[in-house]
Formats: C-alpha cells, structure tokens, sequence
C-alpha cells in the first residue's frame, strides 16, 4: 500500500480524490469492517460484500505473487468464501476454538481513484492476536475496491499483504 | 569417520529404553538436551532432503536451506551441477550469502571481502600477499555437504561421508516416490523457485507424520464442508469421491518401509474410481488432453491408475520429507517445541494451464497457514505439546493394529489406515539412528 499510495502522489495526496466527507465515510467503513473482524461478527462481515465477482486475496511470498503461477495464503472467490465462513463458525474447527481475541487499528487510509461508483482504497493495519496463552502480532497492508451503494459501501475485492508472507507463519485462524 | 564423532553437546542418555516396540517416552519430545542429540545423530548423519532441482534452474541459481544446524546455499554452478555447501566463509566463519534465492555468478563474504565461486572454490583473497608462501587458496573453497544424492531430481544430501547409498536409504519408498513425479504426462515435475507457504507451530518436528487415523476427529470441520459441496470436484488431477479413504473398511493401508518411512497408502482405495476421474477430467480440454498424453506416455493400465492416484503418495521420507497431496513438504526443527514446515506447490510439466491451476487451488483450501486443514493439525501439534509437559505417566502409545501387522513382498509392512504402523515405523529409525555407535 505503500508503493501504492507513492506511485498516486501528488495528485491523489495533494488535492485528494474524494471529499473530506467522503474520506470520513470511507475510515468509518474499514474501522467498521475491522470491528466485525475483532469481534468475530462473519454472517456481518459477509454482508458488506458485493456481487458474485469478488475476490478475498491474501498473497504469500510477495504482495504481488501471481496467485495463477504461485500460491496464495487466500484466494478466495465467494463459494471458497462462504466455505471459509462455515468454518470460522464451526465449533469443531479445533483452531478457531478458543476463538483469538484480536484488536486492530486502521490507519493510512487513502482513496486512490474513483471511477464511477467503485473506489480503489487503500490502508494498513497492526493487529494483536491473543489466544491460547501466546500473544502475535500482525501487520498489513489492504487494497480495496469498494463500491458506494445506497446502503453504504460495499466491497468487490480486497487484497491483504502481509508484512511477513515470505516467513514462516502460525496459524492464521481469523480474517484480515 | 561419521561427523558425530565429534559430538560435544551429546548426552550419555540411554535412548533405546526410551523407544519401545508398542511406546515412546515423551521425553524425546520436550526435553532440549534430547533435540541436542537428534541434531548430531539424525540430522548430521542420514540422508536429508535438500531441495527439488528445479528450484534452481540455471546456472547460477541459488537458494538457503538449513540441514540440521548448518546453513547451506544450494547452487547449480557452470556446470550445471547442483553443489551444496555450507555457508560459511572459511576466514571467519561470516555467512557468505543472505539473500534467500536469486543467481549469482560468486559468494562475496562482506566481512573481508573473500570471494567463492559458484564451485565453491575461494577465487578470491583481499590482500593475499599478506599471507605466507603456505598459504594455499585451494584448500580454502567452501566446504562441501558430506554426500549429494539425486532420485529423479529429488535431490538429498548427508553431512556424514558414510553410511548407506541413497538408493539403498529410500529403498522401496521409491516407487511412492514414483507416483508424484508420474503424474506429469511427461515425468517432470516443477518446483517453483520462491514459491512455498511457511508455516510454523509450537511443538516438536516428530508429531508431524502420516497419521490415518487422526482425520475423522481433527478434520471433521472440512469433512462437513466436502459433505455439502455439489461437486466432488476440487482434487489435486480428477475427482475426490465421496467414499471415506480413512475408513478402517476400506481398502486403504498404512504403509511402513526400511529406514524410517511410511506411506498412508490409498492405491488400492483410489483404483476403483479410475473410471470417475478419468470422465471427470474429460470434461475440460485441458482434461481431455491430459489423459490422452498420460495415456499415451505409461499406456492405458498405469495411466489409470496414475490418474486415480492422482499424484499423492501419501508418503514420509525420514526425517524431513514429506510428498503429501500434490506438494513437497519439508519438515524443519527449530527447538524441542518449535517446528517449521515448507510447503511446495508441484507443478506438473506437460499439462495445460488448467491442470496446474486446480491442483493449486485445491492446494490453498487444504494447506497453509490460512487453509481448512494446516490449522487443525497444527493446532492438535500444539496442544499434545502442553499435555506432553506434564509427563506424570510419561509414555505414548503406539501400539494400535499391532497384531494385524502383514509383511508384504517388497520388505514393508501395511496394517489397516487407522494403525499406527507409520508411527512405529519412524519411531524405530529415531531409535535406530541415536543408538548407533
Ligand atoms: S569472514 Fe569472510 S572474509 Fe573474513
Ligand atoms: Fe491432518
């Protein structure tokens, strides 16, 4: 997001892409989404995604791994989604019991273009997991495309880049 | 002279009253002085998986890996030889490459400047005239790993100048071994450099072994998932049907060879649906083509039944391999209670993009960090570790299916899937190797 939010200077930083409001709507929304995640609200979390075409993407190795040449932490599609969401909810999903406590914080929020109704959005995040007596903590970068609709924001894709997608990770049982 | 000759950490710990036919005693999994021991006797002594030679395509072309304690920069040099050798610089002992992958056409140590080839050999001392008229550049080259051995680009390597060959070591192991790399119509697999998911858990590197008789319970979730699906679809090449391979009536096998390894074996499991898979494939060109080539390369009978097999072997090489589903697994000891594991997709050559692409996907919802089944595993991995700490009635068993044990003609022994023969298999080359003189 870094890399992104550099290559969008100066026009998208200077003067910006969207309103002030706009962007305060948007913080909202992924302090919102990110809320959901913390507190494990996934039935929530779902309905805040758009249309059949989306794209849950957790790249591994590099944020721009090729996901049809390498392979990805998560590369999901809605059906693989919903599969995911049954699981996070199922109480026989021995890793999602006891579920982690997680908190994170949003920040760096930028819109980088608008076209249309669709807002490309990026962000980062720290995140503290505790569960079972053992603390981590997470770090990322997010790339959104978000749609506005009536009922708020929606998302069609989302990218999560890991700071440490190239080493070797514990579990990682809870969205991003 | 084995390098564990020089053992200096080892303890005088009686390791065979540790290791029982039917039970091991947990301390082999928590106590660090045990890890010390296994270090030497196993990890710098027997054959260890190194990497799959396409990793490093060409010349030039290196990746890190740690075998046992010692760093190591797998290179393929110019000519075209896979050379492994320790990194470290042979002035101060300074890691001479950090990178974790790339090409290079020398090993520049930054500490003083001394440069090695991609042979290994020293090519070049700063201020060489400083040192005396003895000094010979020659004998200064990287050291090389003890022994390198090659199974079909499989590529292991021993730190120990002797002991058995490697053929004799994999034995009959190699035909598992056979059955990932016959997937590809043109007996090529590809391992892409880089491209591996990382994975790590809070327990010791020996709980993670071919285990048939763990899935009803720990992945009872993803079996739930697979019940409501409307397609079978989603396997490695073909279908997965809906018969339980992990049931004790089913003709499915736990395998346990020489040396220490072990086989979940579905062979006879999985040839029955050979017609679905084969139809299932053909609906798709990428499919069609598929099994006209692998038909064409092995001929009808052992293409079916490689195509029923689906390139999964199922198999444990002991002590860091594991060839499970359509990826190379590589098993990493950190500490007594820490364990890293590498997952390599396998890519199969001479296939469409299609095949490739699903044996990926289906690669992701089972594997790695985020997966539907990695998690579990390792999860159970870290929970029997804080239960193996209170040892107040410290063995383990492993004595099911004892009695049902059959020897069969190649010199292994297969019980029913849910018999712990694999465990015991493993078991008795741990005790093996850390009782030898
Ligand atoms: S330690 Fe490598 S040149 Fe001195
Ligand atoms: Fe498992």
């Amino acid at each position: 997001m870094a890399k992104q939010i550099v290559n969008a200077a100066p026009e998208a930083i200077n003067k910006g892409v969207v309103s002030v409001e706009q962007q305060l709507r948007v913080e909202r929304f992924l302090n919102y989404e990110a809320a959901l995640m913390d507190e494990h609200e996934y039935d929530r979390w779902m309905e805040l995604w758009t249309g059949d075409d989306i794209t849950y993407w957790v790249p591994c190795n590099s944020d721009d791994q090729d996901p049809n040449t390498g392979v990805a932490i998560i590369y999901d599609d809605r059906p693989r989604l919903l599969e995911r969401m049954m699981r996070l909810k199922d109480k026989a999903a021995h890793a999602y019991r006891p579920r982690a406590r997680l908190i994170r914080n949003v920040s760096g929020v930028v819109p980088l273009s608008v076209r249309g109704e669709e807002l490309e959005v990026v962000s980062s995040f720290s995140l503290g997991e505790i569960r079972t007596g053992t603390e981590n903590i997470w770090f990322g970068k997010c790339h959104y495309l978000l749609v506005d609709t009536s009922e708020g924001f929606r998302i069609r894709w989302k990218k999560v880049m890991l700071l440490n997608n190239d080493e070797a990770m514990p579990n990682l049982t809870f969205l991003v | 002279m084995s390098t564990t000759k020089s053992n200096i950490i080892g303890t005088d710990r009686d390791y065979g009253s540790l290791v029982k036919e039917d039970r091991v005693h947990s301390s082999i999994f928590t106590d660090e002085s045990v890890f010390e021991d296994e270090m030497e006797r196993i990890f710098h002594k027997t054959w260890l998986f190194a990497l799959h030679e396409s990793e490093v395509p060409k010349k030039g072309d290196f990746k890190l890996l740690k075998l046992g304690r010692f760093p190591v920069i797998a290179v393929r040099d110019e000519n075209e030889e896979v050379q492994l050798m320790i990194n470290r610089c042979r002035h101060r002992g300074a890691q001479v490459c950090e990178a974790t992958q790339g090409n290079a056409k020398s090993f520049q140590c930054w500490y003083h400047g001394w440069t090695y080839n991609t042979k290994g050999d020293l090519v070049g001392v700063t201020g060489e005239e400083a040192y005396d008229k003895t000094f010979d550049a020659k004998e200064h080259g990287l050291t090389k790993v003890a022994r390198v051995g090659n199974y079909r680009g499989f590529i292991f390597a021993s730190h120990s100048k002797e002991g058995q060959s490697l053929d004799d070591y994999l034995g009959p192991a190699k035909k598992f071994i056979d059955i990932l790399i016959d997937a590809s119509p043109t007996s090529e697999i590809e391992v892409k450099p880089g491209v591996v998911s990382k994975t790590m858990y809070r327990g010791n590197w020996k709980q993670i072994g071919m285990d048939g008789y763990h899935p009803h319970y720990v992945h009872v979730s993803v079996f739930k998932i697979f019940s409501k699906r409307e397609s079978t679809t989603g396997s490695a090449v073909g279908a997965i049907h809906l018969e339980d391979p992990f049931a004790d009536s089913s003709p499915s096998l736990t395998r346990g060879f020489p040396n220490g390894h072990a086989a979940l074996d579905f062979r006879f499991q999985r040839l029955p649906h050979a017609k679905d898979n084969t139809a299932e494939l053909q609906q798709s060109e990428d499919g069609r083509k598929y099994v006209e080539d692998m038909i064409a390369r092995y001929g009808k009978e052992h293409a079916e039944e490689l195509i029923a097999w689906h390139g999964d072997p199922h198999l444990g090489v002991f002590p860091n391999l594991q060839l499970i589903h359509d990826h190379i697994r590589v098993v990493i000891p950190i500490s007594s209670s820490e364990t890293q594991v590498l997952m390599y997709p396998v890519f199969l050559k001479g296939v469409g993009q299609e095949i490739n692409n699903k044996r990926l996907r289906s690669h992701e919802a089972f594997y790695g960090p985020a997966s539907n089944g990695s998690p579990d595993d390792a999860e159970i991995f870290e929970r029997v570790q804080r239960g193996l700490e209170g040892d107040a009635n410290p063995w383990i068993l492993l004595g099911r299916g004892i009695n049902r044990e059959k020897s069969d003609s190649d010199g292994t022994v297969s019980a029913l899937i849910s018999d712990e023969i694999t465990q015991r298999a493993q078991m008795q080359e741990w005790k093996r190797l850390m009782t030898e003189d």
